[in-house]
């Protein structure tokens, strides 16, 4: 601007000069290296946003509100000793109304009640006996990782805290200053708008990150060993299901002006049921993905799907190259959304 | 700043119908009811919206480009802000997403708040700022990266008059400096008071550009309002509507009678002949609408 045109006594525009002097000269006239740039305004937006979400929203507060919750549920488990699978019943009912024994009652009864004394006496059979009861014990005493798993990680941080929490974040992102309208300051700024999506979008990782790796490790901090466990096999994969979920809702937020109820709506419903789904459709939901590097990080632990047979998951390359991929994909759609989509709401 | 044949739909309504406008320095005035399609067109100008058909350039370049934006100051009509921040955070955010670095945000910051009045008020939170004071914080948010173009849509609505008399000063003075203003209004009585030079919007079109002057030659055939206060009010509506360019006469309460005529230059010309000639007692004459508004009135197709 000051180097691209004057005005002379008279009034008149001359091109390629410098604005002389005057309260609005003034405001062209660098004191030193004060020429605009695209990075530097770039950074400022990340770290601007970064700001706006740290005024945390209701849905954020609903966020923490639920990790409380769980964190206390897990807590109460951990001080009854409940990461075991000692407590499931094997079979679930004898007949009607009828509980089947737990899985610690059929060891006990199998070491006391059931082998018979002559049987018992003799020392080879008690040796193989012993073997027996002591492999089904310390199958056990280590079934902690599997229960916490299948129990809090798979049914309740992944199927419900995890969209939760990244969508808190990143459908604010967008649909706060929708909401605010206050969009319209960032797209009257001379910056590119995939420019103001993307910075919207890395801006917001960290708060998600905080939440759901946070809060993830506060859930199994207080859940014992099966806890820190979980914890060291399952981080990168609720990492990259945190980006790639991220991604997702960000670009909910770019499409939809209430992206928050959408986005819930799609986490409990499409996520659920598709990532429920015999079959290939299960492989369209994020959760599925994510599930499959947690498999195969556990497998060596005896963590899998029920029925693998049925559920057909992926091995965790795949799993981890194809969160990777639709992160991408979803950033490019979201940039090229967010571009086209004429804001009619905002000013 | 040229609109070549701009049109823009939101659905099946038409915003701006085939627009063709170019803008140079000094300062327009933007005119026409609600709904008349200016915020639109500003928000065309802005980069906001692309229009559906034609384009928007400014300096030869897409409105809707990073480059164009960077010479384009805006200062919406919505009344919205980041209400954590205060007015001093707000405007040196609003220069840091233009690129600048700290230091010299802060010196544009400080010297733009001088400039609008709010040098020594701009540390309280935004919720806290009367309607005068967020209008003068947004003006300087559009003034503060010195564009050459500054898009103000009703930048005076919430003013008192002491500050629109400092805006309407300020306002002069950038166009002084080769600036090109761009300012809505409805009301055009306000706009009077800072250019002469206005774009009359109506449905979607612009109706008009010109000088008020201009505009009112133009108008020379649409018919201008008079009222007349007379002693024999029903013998003069008589000799009236056998003028030429007389398009209706409507008798009023008492002596007044309002005539309607075409011509304004030529009806008056007449009407002094018949009064001479009939020796009728006129006791008041008055043009109704000899005034900005009228013509707003007259282009909208308003009955008055």
């Amino acid at each position: 601007m000051s180097t691209e045109q004057r005005i002379d006594e008279r009034g008149v525009r001359i091109e390629g000069e410098t604005i002389p002097s005057g309260p609005s000269a003034r405001l062209g006239a660098p004191a030193h290296d004060s020429t605009p740039s695209v990075w530097r305004m770039w950074c400022y937006l990340v770290w601007f946003s970064m700001q706006q979400h740290a005024r945390a929203r209701q849905m954020v507060w609903m966020a923490r509100g639920l990790l409380i919750i769980t964190v206390a549920t897990v807590a109460v488990n951990t001080a009854n000793g409940r990461w075991t699978m000692a407590y499931r019943r094997e079979p679930r009912w004898l007949a009607v109304n009828v509980p089947g024994p737990t899985i610690a009652e059929s060891l006990h009864g199998v070491r006391v009640a059931e082998i018979p004394p002559a049987v018992l006496g003799s020392t080879p059979a008690a040796g193989v006996h012993e073997a027996i009861w002591a492999s089904a014990q310390a199958a056990l005493d280590h079934s902690g990782l599997v229960v916490f798993s299948q129990g809090i990680v798979f049914s309740v941080f992944l199927s419900f805290l995890l969209p939760i929490w990244c969508l808190s974040f990143a459908t604010e992102a967008l649909g706060a200053e929708r909401e605010g309208s206050s969009l319209v300051w960032l797209l009257t700024r001379p910056i590119p708008r995939p420019a103001i999506y993307l910075a919207k979008y890395v801006a917001l990782l960290p708060w998600a990150l905080v939440q759901t790796l946070g809060g993830f490790a506060l859930i199994c901090a207080v859940a014992g060993w099966p806890g820190a466990l979980a914890f060291r096999l399952y981080w990168p994969a609720v990492l990259w299901g945190t980006i790639a979920f991220c991604a997702l809702y960000h670009l909910m937020g770019a499409c939809f002006r209430r992206a928050a109820i959408v986005a819930i709506c799609y986490s409990f419903f499409l996520e659920t049921i598709l990532g429920n789904m015999p079959g290939y459709m299960k492989r369209v939901s994020l959760g599925f993905y994510t599930r499959c590097v947690m498999f195969d990080a556990a497998g060596q632990y005896g963590v899998q799907p029920e029925k693998p047979s049925v559920y057909l998951p992926v091995d965790g390359t795949t799993a981890l190259l194809v969160l990777i991929g639709l992160t991408v994909v979803l950033l490019a759609v979201g940039m090229v959304v967010f571009t086209r989509t004429q804001y009619q709401d905002v000013a | 700043m040229l609109f070549e044949h701009v049109s823009k739909w939101y659905g099946p309504v038409i915003g701006v119908n085939e627009v063709t406008l170019e803008l140079r320095s000094g300062i327009t005035g933007l005119v026409g009811a609600n709904g008349a399609g200016k915020s639109t067109l500003l928000r065309l100008a802005t980069g906001q919206l692309r229009p559906d058909l034609g384009v928007v350039r400014v300096r030869g370049q897409h409105a809707t480009t990073a480059a164009a934006k960077r010479r384009v100051g805006y200062c919406p009509e919505v009344d919205r802000f980041y209400e954590d921040m205060s007015g001093r955070q707000f405007v040196e955010a609003m220069t840091r997403l233009c690129g600048y670095p700290r230091g010299e945000a802060r010196r544009r910051t400080g010297e733009v708040l001088e400039l609008v009045g709010m040098a020594g008020r701009a540390e309280p939170r935004l919720r806290g700022y009367s309607k005068g004071m967020r209008q003068r914080i947004k003006l300087a948010q559009a003034l503060v990266h010195d564009p050459e173009l500054l898009v103000l849509d009703e930048p005076l609505s919430g003013i008192d008059p002491v500050g629109r008399a400092e805006f309407v000063a300020l306002f002069h003075e950038l166009a002084r400096r080769g600036k090109c203003l761009v300012v809505s209004s409805h009301e055009l009585e306000e706009l009077e008071k800072l250019t002469d030079h206005v774009a009359i919007m109506a449905r979607g079109r612009i109706a008009a550009v010109g000088t008020l002057a201009q505009i009112r030659e133009l108008l020379d055939d649409q018919p201008l309002s008079i009222r007349v206060n007379s002693d024999q009010p029903r013998k003069l509506a008589g000799d009236l509507l056998r003028l030429e360019d007389v398009v209706g006469v409507e008798l009023g309460t008492e002596d007044a009678l309002v005539v309607r005529a075409r011509n304004p230059r030529r009806f008056f010309r007449a009407f002094t002949g018949l009064v001479l000639e009939e020796a009728y007692d006129v006791r008041h004459l008055e043009t109704l609408d000899d005034s900005a508004e009228a013509i707003l009135s007259y282009l909208l197709g308003a009955r008055r």
